[in-house]
């Protein structure tokens, strides 16, 4: 198995399964610490929580591909999360999606992350980017890229 | 909350346990029902929505399958709002089903189909074009092919993967329009019961790798009957055909419910077991393998009897039916031969689990038993005349009924197999139960009974 939980991580489940009253509910916060940790949700890193909570691989990796945020494949680019959601629809998320597609980044389309009074919005590595416009964009891509 | 009360029923009066779920009373009382995801051996899982039924007292309708009688529960379940329901619900079902039941195997015995002669006749919203695709022939492991199209999502195959075989190969990956079932990446399905997923798969989604395409399902002719593969004595149905032209074939086994034995399901061993039944059959009598008549053959018999007069053993295979066994014992005392039935043969504790399988592959070993008929291996034979069983011992003269090719230079008997012929089993649990004659071969082979009438001594 090429994914392990080092000590650290270990004694952090340790401290949650002391909060849920089954570890199931480990699910989510173990996936995140994988994903932090390598980027992406490798098979070798479901196998890996699975024997830590108990849940079957194969329902670990249902819950995986349930959610947009979860990625199963490294990702080769720059990742932006785009809001699909209604706020930033309203106020031109289609617009920002198309100009996006257009540069050399992973756009992912996303349900709502939150952000609606400061529609549209993105996120590229857990930091929002808000009240959009195309130049707006165009300038973080450039910081970024 | 176990009182047995009173519950009304579309205008009739129905008694049922209180606190038992609704659905069951009406799966029982046969009151029409649609239904994907519910499976009396699975539970109530809620999620297709297709058992709506009003209920006096609720503003909306409510789901059978999740709804605990009550006293006094007055219950609807053809009302015009309730069919509305039922109509709608079943077009959701439908979306983005490709409605190929032309090329679809489970076509004719499908609920999707069914309900939809109930339910639907409605024409698509959807074009064809507009329709989600997916994958046509996945290639689950353990000769289970999926077709993600066709698959309603009921999750009854990844429910019975992990609540009843606890192996979790299969799960629902996705969400909405893209959700579908799967096992992980580079992983099979595989577990000794996993077949059972294409019987409780409702439509033609999960289809056997085995069956699929050899036969049109309206087409086979289905009989009762008991797998011969161990001692359990699970309950099964013989679904076989006869061709113009052609000789009457089994196609499949299929489990059949009987919650005292085998409940829903059978092992897949035992279901791809009717192979072996119709395979390499002993179709002739024959002497040093050449073909006898059978007047010829019965004399022969008569002739080897008379020059043994001591140490005449019989040998009896533990998966004849009880008649044929009891039937033996009467030859045995008419010609004064000894009776043995070696049971050791038949152990197999690697093919033993906790589920269905057992490790006595003997259908009616109990039976042995219970008539008292000696386990031990014969000794100092002269003749040995040997009914089916799967082991030969040294004599001077051996005589032989098989269902199978057998390779010895004997009189050999060519007899009808467990499917070809009917009786009655006791498995391992001592529950006797009767099988019904399921094939009718062009080429018919007497039974153990009808030879014995034959011989006449």
């Amino acid at each position: 198995m090429s994914f392990t939980f080092n000590q650290d991580d270990l004694n952090k489940i340790k401290e949650l399964k002391t909060r849920y009253p089954s570890p199931d509910a480990l699910c989510l916060p173990c996936l995140w610490m994988a994903q932090t940790k390598e980027g992406y949700i490798s098979i070798d890193a479901i196998d890996a929580i699975s024997e830590q909570i108990g849940l079957a691989p194969m329902q670990i990796y249902g819950v995986v591909t349930f959610y947009t945020m979860f990625h199963l494949q490294k990702p080769d680019r720059l990742q932006v999360d785009v809001c699909k959601t209604l706020s930033c629809k309203l106020c031109g998320s289609d617009e920002i999606l198309k100009h996006l597609k257009s540069k050399d980044v992973y756009v992912n389309h996303v349900e709502c992350l939150g952000s609606c009074g400061t529609a549209p919005m993105m996120q590229i590595k857990d930091k929002n980017y808000e009240n959009l416009t195309n130049e707006k964009v165009d300038a973080i891509l450039e910081e970024l890229l | 909350m176990s009182e047995i009360c009173e519950v009304i029923v579309d205008g009739e009066i129905h008694e049922a346990k209180e606190g038992s779920l609704l659905i069951d009373l009406l799966i029982e009382e046969g009151v029409k029902i649609p239904y994907f995801c519910y499976h009396e051996s699975l539970g109530a899982d809620g999620n297709c929505r297709m058992c709506m039924v009003g209920i006096k007292g609720e503003k909306r309708p409510q789901i059978a399958c999740d709804t605990l009688i009550k006293k006094d529960m007055e219950v609807f379940s053809n009302t015009d709002v309730i069919k509305k329901v039922r109509t709608d619900i079943l077009e959701l079902e439908l979306l983005n089903h490709p409605v190929d039941c032309p090329i679809c195997d489970q076509a004719g015995e499908c609920s999707l189909q069914d309900f939809y002669m109930d339910y639907g006749l409605h024409e698509s919203k959807v074009e064809i074009e507009d329709k989600v695709k997916n994958s046509k022939h996945v290639d689950l492991g353990s000769s289970v092919v999926l077709d993600q199209e066709r698959c309603v999502l009921c999750a009854r195959c990844t429910r019975f993967t992990t609540e009843i075989t606890h192996t979790n190969e299969l799960g629902i990956v996705g969400r909405g329009d893209s959700a579908k079932v799967t096992t992980m990446p580079g992983r099979e399905l595989s577990n000794p019961y996993a077949m059972n997923v294409v019987d409780l798969c409702p439509v033609g989604a999960l289809t056997s790798k085995d069956f699929r395409f050899s036969q049109r399902v309206w087409l086979l002719e289905t009989h009762n009957s008991i797998c011969h593969g161990c001692a359990k004595g699970c309950n099964i149905y013989i679904d076989h055909n006869k061709l113009k032209y052609k000789d009457d074939v089994i196609y499949r086994f299929r489990p059949r419910k009987n919650l005292e034995v085998n409940g829903h399901f059978i092992c897949d061993e035992g279901r791809l077991s009717y192979k072996d039944v119709q395979e390499n059959r002993q179709e002739f009598s024959t002497f040093n393998h050449i073909e006898v008549e059978q007047d010829i053959a019965i004399s022969k018999f008569k002739n080897f009897l008379e020059q043994h007069h001591k140490n005449i053993h019989i040998l009896i295979d533990a998966n004849l039916y009880t008649e044929e066994i009891e039937a033996i014992l009467e030859f045995a005392k008419s010609i004064k031969a000894e009776v043995f039935s070696p049971l050791e043969v038949y152990t197999d504790e690697g093919f033993a689990d906790d589920m269905l399988k057992c490790s006595n592959r003997a259908s009616n070993y109990k039976t042995i038993e219970n008539l008292n008929i000696s386990t031990e291996n014969p000794n100092n034979s002269e003749l040995i005349i040997n009914f089916n069983h799967p082991q030969n011992f040294e004599s001077l003269m051996q005589i032989d009924f098989c269902t199978h090719k057998s390779d010895t230079n004997s009189l050999v008997f060519a007899i009808a197999a467990f499917t070809e012929n009917e009786g009655s089993l006791t498995n391992v649990d001592g529950i006797t139960q009767q099988t019904q004659k399921a094939v009718k071969k062009n080429n018919p082979q007497p039974s153990i009974i009808e030879w014995l009438t034959r011989i006449d001594l």
